[in-house]
């Protein structure tokens, strides 16, 4: 036989957090004994006098003798029974704490114990709300007014029913003495209190999350159980072990770093919100701010983690980088967790273009990883699944670390970033303004508004941050699920993508699309694209100064294109002019010769680039042309050894003869 | 009103109606014998407790359950009656749900009740918490149990045996409620989003002496030594009174005049 939950509930709830109320049990059964527990007086009123009334120093002193402690201690543990209602105040109801002068307090009864099994009830609070209505009508406080009302909407079905039953506990109670009629009214609202308290006061019963199994139960030994116990332990031997006092240094460095970031800690500038009910704190810490603050950028320089996990920390290294001409480092490691985290769906996809735009021979952004590592990933690609790019990305991460973090972290930009951080004054509130912040606390914006917002941030910073123009190519211009590899923007998704201006000027090579018109048209001599190419180039020129819209562009390149203007000659005229092109000279020029004859007719033109590590055999196309496929793109190159960037799992078809 | 006991009134009205008016009455005074319950029980474990308090616990709890028997049987019966009108199946559904929340209350007391009786043995009397509690709950048991007053001599002590026969009769009577509970859930079916409830969203105030002194004495626990307060709320209090005994008078003359 069981002693089912009243609620007719079937599944058990569990709140293992609340062992404490059965040791606070056994304290307040000390505490309440006549002759060694606290000395209790009685309580004078006008009418009548009521026993075992105590006082708050009484308490403290039997606590701090009882359990060896100071008074301070003594003082915390006393609140704490009070905030879980076993003992409550007399005077001032609504403050559940312990002073420790004269003021008085009472033991509750044991039938409003806070206790395990029995969730508080919210017909009972319906009903209890109803009877103080009865006792004086409009007695009731806003908040519980507002109770009552939302009760009234949900329990509708049974609003004949409470108001009866209020009536009735009612009636039953003006039976009893007075005495004790004032007595059960002090604790029936002292449990009120602490199961629905009201608003602006912390709870000492939040529990956090109700478990399905009782944790402090016995489990049956079966031989399920013994089974879980077998793979617990061999886990646990196959686990690697490490020094203690390896990992106990650690998790002092990481205390000692982090202790004066964290808000429960030290104090939080401007306000901590749990304590003032301000949320400045987390409106200048937002994800997307136009300025960080210092304690944020503080961070930034703890660990290379702690940077690349902030947004704003990893905007200003992907600038940085971009200005070191290692930028495809910080893409290719986006684009690795893009795969990790991204939807099962297009994961093959995705893993393929990563191969053709990072490590692939000839890619377009070719990073540096060993041989080895290479060879691991290339062969995992051959059957692609989340995390085939591990052991490539954590190479590059680790390169980025060793390397440029640190000299990010010295550079003038992160210099001045830190200079720029704003730091927040310290806000000091008085009381009222507490109970003012209290009461206008409101719930947090809805998370889809949010996420908007957070769109339209990255999108206004990928429109106006400056874009790589080196980095352009078909591969690397953000195509609506694999936006993340350009470099420009973080986000896949497709409306970070319009505001993609296709010709801004990057800082590093000046205006390089003007450069290599300048000199196209003077080197344009050969091939058929000579004066369509000049013309193309002049329109092509116009969108290039001023703001462009993709469309513009679009339309521009598209005559380009007709007129096929061949990359390899800007290639040569361009490579002494860039002066990040200085080790790569000698891999762009030769494609000179050969460029006339192999241009098809169906010839896509093709964009500038001037990247040093980008091979030259690379063609660039433009995002409008995808309906080309592979192998005519690749029978439109010319050039030296220019090879099809294929997948080598893919089958491989000779792709006219180069290579 | 219908939640009115209306054993005043209609005797002269067709079976069904008397049927309702039947399973109200019963409604009712279960509902009354919950709340006395809920009062007693909330002396268990403190300083009050003793064995006079757990007898009138044990034949409340009695009351309780033969009322909530016949109430069942009762509406059951007749909520299963397919030929039942819709506006007099409204009203019944209504006294289930009234009925069903009452013995959920029921069973909670009961469990609770078991579980201190587990804790606080009367035995030691060292245990049972201070509370401030005076007097016991006879007054109340005698409103529950419908008699004038409790005469009841204390029975002789022999704790041990008494209470562990009563906590095994407890545990029993709990489970029967459980099964009870189950059994009205399987044959009737009472959809609870359609019951509308009549009555209004407050409970009326009732007469005021008794809530303004009570008013009064939790004032002074505040505030003590609020003296001439209480002089001026007293005359108040007695004007409220002869107004509203006018108005009282007025309205039954009015109902009794047009019904």
């Amino acid at each position: 036989m069981t002693i089912r939950n009243a609620i007719r509930d079937h599944g058990q709830r569990y709140r293992p957090r609340m062992v404490c109320l059965k040791k606070a049990e056994k304290v307040l059964l000390e505490m309440q004994d006549p002759r060694t527990g606290v000395k209790s007086q009685p309580q004078r009123l006008v009418i009548t006098t009521i026993p075992h009334a105590i006082t708050g120093e009484d308490i403290i002193a039997w606590l701090a003798d009882r359990f060896q402690v100071d008074p301070q201690e003594a003082r915390s543990f006393g609140s704490m029974l009070v905030a879980l209602g076993y003992i409550y105040p007399l005077q001032d109801h609504k403050r559940l704490v312990i002073k420790p002068d004269a003021s008085l307090y009472r033991f509750q009864t044991p039938y409003f114990w806070p206790t395990q099994q029995w969730p508080v009830e919210d017909t009972d609070y319906a009903i209890y709300l109803a009877k103080r209505n009865i006792r004086k009508k409009g007695i009731l406080e806003l908040h519980e007014q507002e109770q009552y009302n939302r009760l009234h909407k949900w329990m509708n079905h049974k609003w004949d029913f409470i108001v009866m039953q209020a009536k009735e506990q009612y009636r039953a109670a003006k039976e009893r003495k007075k005495p004790d009629r004032v007595v059960f009214e002090c604790q029936e609202r002292a449990y009120w209190v602490v199961h629905r308290p009201p608003p602006g006061t912390v709870s000492g019963m939040d529990y956090g999350l109700e478990r399905r199994i009782d944790p402090n139960a016995d489990e049956t030994k079966t031989p399920d159980f013994y089974e879980r116990i077998m793979i617990f332990t061999q886990q646990s031997i196959m686990r690697p072990r490490v020094k203690s006092s390896v990992s106990i240094g650690a998790l002092v460095k990481y205390c000692t770093t982090y202790n004066s970031h964290d808000p429960f800690l030290s104090k939080c500038l401007p306000s901590n919100p749990w304590l003032t009910d301000d949320v400045t704190l987390w409106s200048l810490n937002r994800l997307y701010v136009d300025v960080p603050t210092k304690m944020r950028v503080e961070r930034w320089t703890f660990s290379f983690g702690e940077l690349l996990s902030d947004p704003i920390g990893r905007d200003g290294f992907r600038l940085f980088l971009k200005k070191e001409f290692s930028s495809e480092n910080l893409a290719f490691w986006e684009s690795c967790e893009d795969l990790k985290w991204g939807a099962a769906a297009t994961m093959k996809e995705k893993a393929q273009q990563i191969y053709k735009t990072f490590l692939a021979r000839g890619a377009p952004r070719w990073i540096n990883i060993d041989g080895k590592t290479m060879e691991i990933t290339v062969s995992g690609l051959r059957h692609p699944h989340r995390y085939v790019l591990d052991a490539a990305q954590t190479h590059i991460y680790m390169l980025m670390k060793k390397d440029k973090y640190g000299r990010y972290i010295k550079s003038p930009v992160f210099k001045d970033t830190m200079k720029k951080a704003i730091a927040p004054e310290e806000h000091k509130f008085t009381d009222a303004q507490l109970e003012q912040n209290a009461r206008n606390r409101r719930p947090s914006l809805s998370p889809i508004i949010l996420r908007q917002q957070e769109e339209e941030q990255r999108a206004k910073m990928a429109a106006s941050a400056p874009v790589d123009i080196t980095q352009l190519c078909r591969f690397t211009t953000p195509v609506p699920h694999l936006a993340v590899y350009s470099g420009i923007t973080d986000s896949p998704s497709a409306t970070a993508s319009p505001s993609l201006p296709f010709l801004a000027h990057t800082p590093a090579c000046p205006s390089p699309i003007s450069v290599a018109l300048d000199s196209n048209s003077a080197s344009e001599r050969r091939g058929e694209a000579s004066e369509g190419g000049a013309e193309g180039n002049h329109e092509a020129r116009g969108p290039a100064r001023g703001s462009v819209s993709k469309s513009r562009v679009a339309l521009s390149l598209r005559r380009l294109l007709k007129r096929g203007c061949t990359p390899s000659t800007m290639f040569a005229s361009l490579s002494p002019k860039c002066h990040s092109a200085a080790g790569t000279s000698s891999r762009i020029q030769p494609i000179s010769p050969d460029e006339p004859s192999q241009a098809p007719p169906r010839r896509i033109g093709n964009f500038f680039q001037i990247k040093v590590d980008i091979p030259p055999e690379c063609r660039i196309y433009p995002i409008e042309s995808e309906d080309e496929d592979e192998e005519s793109r690749a029978a439109s190159r010319g050039g030296v050894g220019a090879k099809e960037i294929i997948c080598p799992w893919e089958s491989l078809t000779p792709h006219n003869g180069t290579g | 009103m219908p939640l009115v006991n209306n054993k005043v009134g209609d005797d002269s009205t067709v079976g069904k109606d008397k049927a309702l008016a039947d399973g109200q009455a019963l409604v009712d005074s279960l509902i009354k014998v919950v709340a006395c319950y809920r009062h007693l029980a909330s002396c268990v474990g403190s300083c009050t407790d003793s064995l006079q308090l757990r007898d009138e616990l044990r034949q409340t709890r009695e009351k309780a359950q033969k009322l909530a028997v016949s109430t069942c049987q009762h509406l059951t019966s007749h909520l299963r009656d397919k030929s039942l009108p819709e506006d007099q199946r409204k009203e019944m559904e209504l006294l289930w749900v009234a009925f069903s929340s009452s013995l959920e209350l029921l069973h909670v007391d009961m469990c609770k009740v078991f579980k201190m009786g587990d804790i606080f043995s009367l035995a030691e009397t060292g245990t049972l918490v201070q509370t401030g509690i005076q007097g016991g709950g006879s007054e109340v048991a005698a409103r529950a149990l419908s008699l004038p007053d409790l005469n009841q001599a204390e029975p002789p002590a022999v704790p041990a045996g008494m209470e562990s026969q009563e906590q095994s009769t407890l545990g029993q009577e709990i489970s029967q409620i459980d099964h009870m509970i189950d059994d009205m859930e399987m044959k009737v079916n009472v959809l609870r989003w359609m019951v509308e409830p009549h009555g209004p969203q407050y409970a009326d105030p009732l007469s005021s002496t008794d809530s303004a002194s009570l008013g009064l004495l939790t004032v002074d626990e505040e505030q003590p030594g609020h003296q001439p307060l209480c002089q001026r709320s007293h005359i108040f209090v007695l004007l409220m009174l002869f107004a509203i005994v006018c108005v009282a008078a007025t309205l039954s003359v009015c109902i009794v005049l047009f019904s």
